[in-house]
């Protein structure tokens, strides 16, 4: 009888965990999508960066119950992936950048040049973007999501709330002066 | 670079100078359809692993051999018996060895007072210095003439050393 409790249990504990996998997944796909896109620039590298994050989670499905902010914690298994999967990749082109941009971003009130313009004009400050050095780089890319808060960036990048700060600051005077560099040649 | 358009996010702001909006307009992309139906597609066709074997039905219903508790009294013993059977088997057919009846005592071939070397043997070191091939070969008339111009460096030396201490007084 105990064998038939436990096989019982077993498989209650499998709906369970099914079904909190599935509610994180319609819960927060999108936002992993979106923190996978701002480091891949690239729709189809970040669905898949989004697929192998849940799969993670499908593994450690155990453990679920343990984790405190599965937000944070999610956007933190697919920060990994992201920063892997593009320390493998080459450099992407600023090309590779202005065509995908200009295929992603929403056209609202804009002509075909117009669009082309600023695909053109975000890619190139994507491009300064990559000439900061990673840790500033990985605060300012993370502090454009306006739903992670400094602490929960923090929690993310494995350092303290302080240092967020510090590298967004410094960040930011890297970024003004690359781009005043830049509007400079031109 | 100013675009006329009703979506401010959509305009590169060059002014603002961090480049930031840029990354909120990416931030706030809109994700591709269908997205949380293919990743859980996917979690569907993953394979489950580390799964718990379940135990077959007609153990579960406790109608098998194994519920009644005078097969599994014998299945214990039949356990016990196979297990001592082969021990038996086993220390039966392995024969001590016998202690032998004399002891041999090592032979002195030179039986000597103190200690004895061991056998050990002495290695004269060696020069592992260059070779000469081919020695220099002195004739009698070059080594003369060698002296000779010897004793001449020698006497100017002497000579020299006589004229300083003349000067000193």
């Amino acid at each position: 009888m105990e064998i038939a409790h436990s096989a019982v249990y077993d498989e209650t504990r499998q709906h369970v965990e099914d079904a909190t996998l599935t509610a994180l997944v319609d819960q927060y796909a999108a936002t992993l999508y979106r923190v996978a896109f701002s480091v891949l620039r690239n729709a189809t590298d970040a669905e898949d960066a989004v697929q192998e994050a849940f799969l993670r989670v499908l593994r450690h499905r155990g453990t679920l119950d343990e984790i405190r902010d599965h937000r944070v914690w999610l956007i933190r298994i697919v920060w990994n992936i992201v920063l892997d999967r593009k320390r493998r990749a080459k450099t992407r082109p600023e090309t590779d950048d202005v065509t995908e941009l200009a295929r992603v971003l929403p056209a609202a009130g804009l002509n075909a040049e117009q669009r082309a313009a600023a695909a053109q004009h975000h890619a190139h400050v994507l491009a300064c973007v990559d000439r900061l050095p990673t840790k500033e780089r990985e605060v300012l890319v993370l502090s454009a999501f306006e739903e992670l808060s400094s602490v929960e960036i923090a929690s993310v990048l494995g350092i303290t709330e302080s240092s967020v700060r510090s590298r967004l600051f410094r960040a930011r005077n890297l970024m003004a002066g690359l781009l005043q560099h830049s509007r400079s040649l031109r | 670079m100013n675009f006329s358009t009703q979506d401010n996010a959509l305009i590169p702001d060059g002014a603002s100078g961090t480049g930031e909006e840029t990354l909120r307009l990416i931030a706030r992309l809109p994700v591709p359809q269908l997205l949380e139906e293919r990743v859980k597609a996917g979690l569907n066709s993953a394979p489950r692993t580390a799964r718990i074997l379940r135990w077959p039905a007609p153990l579960l219903r406790g109608q098998g051999w194994m519920h009644s508790t005078a097969a599994r009294s014998a299945a214990a013993a039949a356990i016990v018996i196979v297990v001592a059977g082969g021990s038996w088997g086993v220390y039966s057919r392995v024969q001590p060895a016998l202690p032998p009846n004399v002891v041999v005592m090592p032979l002195h071939t030179a039986p000597s007072i103190g200690f004895s070397s061991a056998g050990a043997m002495r290695t004269p070191q060696t020069l592992n210095g260059s070779v000469v091939a081919h020695p220099a070969t002195v004739t009698p008339q070059q080594s003369k003439a060698a002296s000779k111009s010897a004793d001449q460096t020698a006497a100017r030396f002497r000579q020299g050393k006589r004229t300083v201490r003349g000067a000193r007084q």
